[in-house]
């Protein structure tokens, strides 16, 4: 968990904006936004590089969002939360659950690693966003059960040809 | 490389067992055994290992996605893609010398096949009014012709531009703005005769007419329809997807009258299963329907699922999707109880039982996809079979989500991207609208003519010129005889094209071929080196650039002979030749045609102001992958009228087959691309050395009295009193479903009747054909 010294709204969208997230954290390399619930992502260590796909199953604008990654391969399920304080600042916690397949079961993973990677780049996002002082970018779609919910109005990425295709 | 053929292929007809697995090493053998034929062994290498690479050149074949940049195969293509793109490749060359040795009448007598093993077209060719021979033409004469007769016409209407899905994004563009600019809607494309049904369904029920499903939605749904499709043959890639979900656990479910290898088990060739050992099975399940039952199937299936839901309330519809997002839902439901279970076994030729199984498969998966192609779509009730599609879909809420959607998988690399540059002939105002607003001229607004009115407005004398960007028309349409006849009516005939065909040999009056650079060669204008782009079956827009130097010094872009025409026509629209402001006048309301001839970029520019969700084209479909065009399905946004998802009571009774007739479908063999046949095969049917077959289940055949082997005619029933025939056909029994039978398109195009269309989308029913079979020789 941080506390960032910025209101909800601001630190909420900031993190919607998924492509951004390797401007600062290190890990991330690079991300894909495929649709609003589907991101790619190309995490990676030195010249270790993992790519795998993330599905959204809940977000909540200024509130939440709950992840699991898509693929084969090692999986996790993910939730951020974002509270505001009574200061005005805003705690955000992420929790991450891995549950190895495969053959990545057979690799040993040290105990707390990823607690503290997770914790180092969350340090970098309150440093980021901190920074900035206001969000590069917002999306306040709402998504449940894997699905947008309907947007009034229709969002700009729906202005797309429509019409028939034979 | 070997040498054309002079003579027509004349091996007998050799049948064997259907074979019960796709692809495999043989499938690499005879990819590579072809595209050694046809050209050289370094050609043949440019092509295959830069064909659907980031940069390269994009596969002139099928619509199938490539996977995301980084997880493509370092040979990132089938066999019959590679096939096609070296079919195009092909070192051999129609000059003028040809066509001195072969009138046109020669022409007409010879198969397709023939025709397309002459090679690749290499100069302007003209066929002036009462002569039978094709001669050299001069490009600028070329024009001058064109455009004199289209100045000539009563009217714009008198016109007609069609397109097939092998035209490129800009091509595209810029010939619905010179068919616009010279003031007709007249834009029938191939789409008329393939997915159209899908389209209209789509727009109709989701406000969206293309598919909600990509690449990843296959690898993680858990349960797959294959509907009235054969991916083992039309879109031999889509296995790779397919396998990739069954090692994840996903189950398929295939229906189809027909067991195609590729349904039943897939040997990968790039994977050492594949290769040694027994591949992966696709279908779980093979539902072996009758023609046309698909409709009665899926209601079927939504009557169980809304019963289950009765049964276990709250445990199997999603009802918080159904009240949030959709309308209709209680007449539909009411509608669908009402369907008899009498109507469905007869409709379908299954069980109750086998659908009650499928119902349980459906139970179990928490994500469905269902793909379709023209198996589905090319039936009179093709519309509500696919909107009760969508109803099926909707009732357990598989739109919207990862996994799940409606999958309409395409047949043709760049038809999708055709549609989206405003290739229709019923383009929406607000196209038109910003088509106006970008280049300051009226776009016509009335409605133009499809494929099939385009064909009855020839035959009637209303249209005479018809200009083709790509394709065979011709051998495309329905109804051949008649088609032919409208064709023949014209007073101008005119072909963009890159290898002969049989439309060449149908000609109007006077007849032009304008042969073309093919996508694997390099497009080198005043501007530098071009890329097109184009759009597959899954929304994603990216580059193609050709490799190889052109078949010919004399060959133009698609791009250019389109620009060259619009600036040659339509100046010569202008009384003075000048605009207003005394610049010198550059084609129609200030259309830049020479600046668009030069610099693809500059045609992309305006693309990005006039289609939504292209904008910054240039910038962002040079990205590697391209772009994604978002579906609005995905992003909760169903833009219909009322603004939410339609639930449809759909009506469409079995086809009428009357005593001692059979439903015959039209269908490509495993070795063609849509009109062309590479060899007279169909190996994984196990037909070799003929294409004149008609596959017919045993028992039909007992009880019919004719056995294989023997040779019949076929003979279509309609309403009117033509007799429609494909003669010399040979008999082989087959396990076609029962009533059914199935034979090569575009051979038997000649049965389908051109008012045999389906309701709403007007697309031709070459699936719904009732014949009966003449016996000959006593």
């Amino acid at each position: 968990m941080v506390e960032i010294a910025v209101p909800v709204r601001t630190v909420y969208n900031q993190w919607t904006q998924f492509k951004s997230f390797p401007r600062f954290m290190t890990v991330v390399k690079r991300v894909d936004q495929v649709r609003p619930t589907i991101t790619r992502w190309v995490i990676g260590f030195g010249p270790v590089r993992r790519e795998f796909e993330a599905e959204i199953l809940e977000q909540q604008p200024d509130s939440h969002l709950i992840w699991r990654s898509l693929g084969r391969g090692p999986s996790h399920q993910g939730g951020v939360w974002f509270r505001p304080t009574m200061s005005g600042t805003t705690t955000v916690t992420v929790r991450i659950r891995i549950a190895a397949r495969g053959r990545a079961r057979l690799v040993p993973r040290p105990a707390g690693v990823t607690s503290r990677v997770l914790g180092r780049e969350l340090r970098h996002f309150k440093e980021f966003i901190e920074g900035l002082g206001q969000e590069g970018g917002a999306w306040r779609g709402e998504i449940r059960d894997g699905r947008v919910l309907q947007a009034e109005p229709d969002p700009p990425r729906c202005r797309v040809p429509t019409w028939p295709v034979g | 490389m070997h040498k054309r053929p002079d003579d027509e292929p004349k091996d007998p007809l050799h049948v064997t067992p259907p074979r019960r697995w796709a692809a495999g090493v043989p499938a690499v053998v005879h990819a590579l055994t072809y595209s050694l034929e046809q050209t050289s062994p370094r050609r043949a290498g440019v092509t295959l290992l830069t064909m659907n690479q980031v940069g390269g050149i994009d596969c002139p074949g099928c619509a199938w996605a490539d996977p995301a940049p980084g997880h493509r195969h370092r040979n990132e293509y089938c066999e019959n893609g590679a096939k096609h793109i070296n079919d195009e490749a092909t070192t051999r060359r129609v000059t003028a010398d040809f066509f001195r040795r072969h009138p046109v009448s020669d022409l007409a007598r010879r198969s397709d096949l023939w025709l397309n093993q002459q090679g690749r077209l290499t100069a302007p060719m003209v066929k002036r009014e009462g002569r039978d021979h094709y001669e050299p033409i001069g490009w600028d004469d070329a024009f001058e012709l064109l455009s004199r007769e289209l100045t000539s016409l009563g009217s714009p209407d008198e016109a007609v531009f069609y397109t097939s899905g092998r035209a490129s994004n800009e091509a595209a563009f810029v010939l619905q703005l010179f068919a616009r600019a010279f003031g007709t809607n007249n834009l029938p494309d191939c789409s008329n005769m393939c997915h159209e049904s899908s389209g209209y369904a789509l727009h109709e029920t989701l406000g969206t007419g293309k598919g909600t499903v990509r690449l990843h939605d296959l690898h993680q749904s858990d349960l797959i329809f294959l509907v009235g499709q054969n991916p083992g043959s039309n879109h031999p890639r889509q296995l790779s997807a397919l396998e990739q979900a069954k090692r994840r656990g996903a189950r398929i479910v295939a229906v189809n009258p027909l067991p195609e290898a590729g349904l039943l088990r897939f040997k990968n060739p790039q994977e050492v299963n594949g290769v040694i050992g027994r591949g992966i099975p696709i279908a779980d399940r093979f539902l072996h329907i009758r023609l046309g039952g698909d409709l009665a199937l899926f209601q079927g299936l939504n009557r169980l699922l809304l019963e289950a839901e009765d049964a276990r309330p709250g445990d199997v519809l999603d009802q918080d999707f159904i009240r949030a997002n959709t309308s209709g839902f209680e007449e539909f439901a009411r509608h669908v109880r009402a369907v008899s279970w009498d109507d469905v076994t007869a409709a379908t030729g299954l069980t109750r039982t086998e659908i009650e199984r499928v119902r349980d498969d459906v139970l179990r998966s928490e994500r469905v996809i269902v793909c379709w192609a023209m198996g589905l779509t090319q039936h009179r009730h093709a519309v509500p079979t696919i909107r009760e599609i969508v109803n099926f879909l909707m009732l357990r809420g598989n739109l919207g989500r990862a996994g799940a959607g409606a999958c309409p998988v395409r047949g043709h690399s760049n038809v999708q991207g055709d549609r989206t540059m405003g290739i229709w002939e019923q383009m929406p105002d607000s196209f038109l609208d910003a088509l106006q607003r970008e280049f300051g001229f009226d776009p016509p607004r009335a409605h133009g003519l499809d494929s099939v009115n385009a064909i009855r407005a020839m035959r009637e004398g209303r249209v005479k010129l018809f200009l083709s960007l790509a394709g065979n028309f011709v051998r495309a349409a329905p109804d051949s005889a008649v088609t032919e006849e409208a064709m023949r009516g014209c007073r101008l005939t005119a072909h963009i094209s890159t290898k002969l065909n049989r439309s060449h040999t149908v000609c109007g009056g006077t007849a032009l071929i304008l042969p073309t650079l093919g996508r694997t060669e390099r497009d080198v204008q005043a501007g530098g080196e071009q890329f097109v782009t184009v759009e597959n079956s899954m929304s994603e827009v990216h580059t193609s650039r050709g490799r190889l130097e052109p078949a010919s010094p004399l060959l133009l872009s698609e791009v250019a002979i389109l620009c060259r025409l619009a600036c040659r026509t339509l100046d010569d629209r202008t009384p003075d030749g000048r605009a207003p402001d005394g610049q010198a006048f550059d084609g129609s309301a200030g259309i830049p045609w020479r600046e668009f001839e030069a610099d693809y970029g500059a045609i992309r520019d305006r693309i990005s102001r006039v289609v939504p969700g292209l904008h910054d084209f240039n910038r962002r479909v040079a990205r590697p992958g391209g772009i994604s065009l978002p579906n609005p399905v995905n992003e909760g946004v169903f833009p219909t009228a009322q603004g939410k998802a339609l639930f449809t009571r759909n009506a469409g009774p079995a086809p009428h087959v009357p005593e001692g007739h059979l439903l015959l479908q039209t269908m490509r063999s495993h070795d063609q691309w849509n009109t062309v046949p590479y060899t007279a095969d169909d190996r994984y049917r196990g037909i070799r050395g003929s294409r004149k077959v008609v596959l017919v289940n045993p028992a039909d055949l007992r009880e019919l009295g004719l056995s294989g082997g023997q040779r019949v005619d076929l003979v279509s029933v309609w309403t009117d009193d033509v007799e429609r025939r494909a003669g010399g056909f040979e008999v082989v029994p087959y396990p076609t479903a029962r009533g059914c039978a199935a034979a090569y398109y575009p051979e038997t195009n000649v049965l389908v009747p051109l008012d045999s269309v389906a309701e709403f989308s007007n697309q031709p029913a070459s699936k719904e054909i009732v014949v009966r079979l003449e016996r000959l020789g006593g």
